[in-house]
């Protein structure tokens, strides 16, 4: 008897291709390493690295995190080496990972982004790009390329002129109008778009008086922002052609399918990796359960099917 | 071989036993085969919630032995809450072992563990570990109030001098467990090990620099990965190995230039940590 035909979940963003439509989001997933004793990482889609900057950054004093209700705010501020020690001490680690391993890269000028993205770039160990344009955790600077339309562009630019590698720009929430910045981003020559970073907030102490976060302000990630990053990602699949990664709370295979129904051709995965590092395993098996059962051949397929003006390519 | 066998991992548990000796603080027993013989003294355990809808939970692993290990929590949130509710053969899953542990061979042979409220729960597996070399061992142990004092007397079984403290003056000396050490000569101690809320472990870091003890501090901290993925956990640390970025504490000062113990990174908790020498933080 012939097995049943398994559904295809493979997923193109630009040249780079995915086995599976799971991105660990940066920041929440080391270089992957820190998470191989619990998980094959085979299993994964790929690996967004943690950003890193032209200059080493301390990162910000502790603490760092706060527990809100369905959330986590943190502010943890890029601490990273640099991209010179990154290059010499931390790339070549990466060489031996069995899923896609995507550098990213946060900068606070137009030239920071173009400088650090052609010197990741040029390694054999990274496959892809993200910008990470929408960091909101380091002052006004990181995260204004994402909320000013012009600088949006300059950085995708600058990046987009220093290598043919996929390249995927993550959007803040933190905006007005989320579409209308995909759409220079697109133009300015993004493979994919990251919908969405952490959205801004803070959390007081009332009985000392003071903000739980040693930077005040920090980023909300968790289920409580999924409502807000699917609705972003219904926006943006309405505005642009090229492929969309929808994450914001997805701890479940059928969080993920809002996403992919809203127009994203594939999903990252943060904080959920804190409930539980199989999370990833989960989505992946119940998304193809979920294509099984309705007789889908292919996660493409069904990609924007909620969404009656998705713009994309299936 | 060595490390692939200590290496962690997702460990599949069963509730074996269940003890509450204070209503709001629980004992889990947990049946898990190959756990407790790899278990460090003062390494952790990232506890998956059961119902999937919390954030792991950090918890010291508090016994180990055979196929059992242990974990004690109080309740403190619906994290806490949902554990304790576990009932004998309920399932749970667990991140282990994390952290470095104890460098118990630091600490020399008479050792004063000093715990606050369940940080006790990080120094049994030393003081056994202790004891089974011969050490000296002195428990200074703090809580609130009496009730709230747990398993002093496994402590006592191992041939420990215990000093009790309490906030509330119900049992012991009346206050912080830490004036205990005031009362000490020099060199009191040949190391001290420590467990317990923040203010506390600075205060034991700053009598360990005053009585010239070499201590080590177990940090009791909210973490979000626990492996080391995510930076959230950190503390000032010396300017090490760490592989990290190096500010100066007192980076507006101008004038004198910055001394080497002004320089700091940021060490992760859960993975350089939970235990770090008193001397080398910079909180």
């Amino acid at each position: 008897m012939a097995e049943a035909t398994q559904p295809d979940l493979a997923v193109a963003l630009g040249r780079l291709r995915l086995s599976w439509p799971t991105l660990m989001g940066s920041g929440c997933y080391g270089s992957g390493e820190e998470y191989a004793p619990f998980i094959d990482l085979a299993a994964l889609g790929g690996v967004v690295l943690k950003s890193v900057t032209r200059h080493p950054r301390l990162g910000n004093a502790a603490p760092r995190l706060v527990s809100t209700p369905s959330g986590l705010l943190n502010a943890i501020g890029l601490q990273n080496p640099g991209i010179d020690a990154y290059l010499e001490n931390d790339v070549a680690n990466f060489a031996d990972r069995p899923c896609a391993v995507i550098g990213s890269v946060a900068g606070f000028s137009v030239d920071d982004y173009a400088y650090v993205t052609e010197r990741l770039a040029a390694r054999d160990e990274i496959d892809a790009i993200e910008l990470n344009i929408s960091c909101p955790n380091v002052g006004t600077e990181g995260e204004t390329f994402a909320c000013d339309p012009s600088l949006a562009e300059a950085a995708t630019r600058a990046a987009r002129g220093v290598t043919d590698k996929t390249l995927i720009v993550k959007l803040s929430p933190n905006v007005t109008d989320i579409a209308a910045i995909a759409r220079i981003v697109e133009a300015a020559g993004a493979d994919a778009l990251a919908v969405i970073n952490t959205v801004r907030g803070m959390s007081i102490d009332v009985d000392r008086w003071t903000p739980r976060l040693g930077n005040a302000n920090g980023g909300l990630s968790g289920p409580a922002i999924r409502p807000v990053a699917v609705l972003a990602v219904w926006e943006v699949a309405r505005a642009v052609k090229i492929p969309i990664v929808g994450q914001g709370g997805i701890e479940t295979a059928r969080d993920a399918l809002e996403f992919i129904l809203a127009g994203a051709s594939a999903v990252g995965i943060g904080t959920g990796n804190f409930t539980d590092p199989r999370v990833p395993l989960n989505v992946v098996d119940g998304i193809r359960d979920y294509l099984a059962a309705r007789g889908h051949s292919a996660l493409s397929e069904i990609v924007g099917k909620a969404n009656p003006r998705f713009a994309g390519v299936r | 071989m060595y490390t692939l066998e200590r290496s962690p991992a997702v460990h599949r548990t069963v509730v074996s036993d269940r003890r509450e000796p204070v209503p709001g603080i629980v004992i889990l027993g947990l049946h898990v085969p190959h756990l407790a013989s790899i278990t460090l003294p003062g390494q952790f355990a990232m506890v998956v919630p059961p119902s999937g809808e919390q954030a792991a939970t950090a918890l010291g692993i508090y016994e180990a032995e055979g196929e059992r290990v242990s974990l004690m929590l109080v309740v403190v949130g619906p994290r806490t809450r949902e554990l304790a509710a576990l009932q004998i053969g309920a399932p749970l899953d667990l991140l282990a072992p994390l952290g470095n542990g104890f460098e118990l061979d630091a600490l020399g042979d008479n050792v004063a563990l000093i715990a606050g409220g369940v940080g006790i729960a990080s120094l049994l597996l030393p003081a056994q570990a202790l004891a089974a070399r011969g050490a000296r061992l002195t428990l200074l142990y703090g809580a609130r109030t009496a009730a709230a004092l747990v398993d002093a007397d496994r402590f006592a079984a191992l041939g420990a001098k215990v000093v009790l403290a309490t906030d509330d003056g119900t049992r012991g000396h009346a206050g912080f467990v830490t004036e205990l050490l005031r009362a000490l000569p020099k060199h009191a101690f040949s190391g001290l090990a420590a467990c317990g809320p923040s203010p506390m472990l600075r205060a034991v870091g700053r009598a360990a620099a005053y009585l010239d003890i070499p201590a080590q501090l177990a940090l009791e901290e909210t973490f979000a990965c626990g492996v080391g993925a995510c930076w959230g956990c950190v503390v000032p640390h010396a300017a090490s190995s760490v592989g990290t970025p190096v500010g100066l504490i007192r980076a507006k000062r101008a004038e004198p230039p910055a001394r080497e113990s002004d320089r700091f990174c940021y060490a992760r908790i859960c993975k350089e940590g939970p235990v770090f020498w008193a001397h080398e933080l910079r909180w």
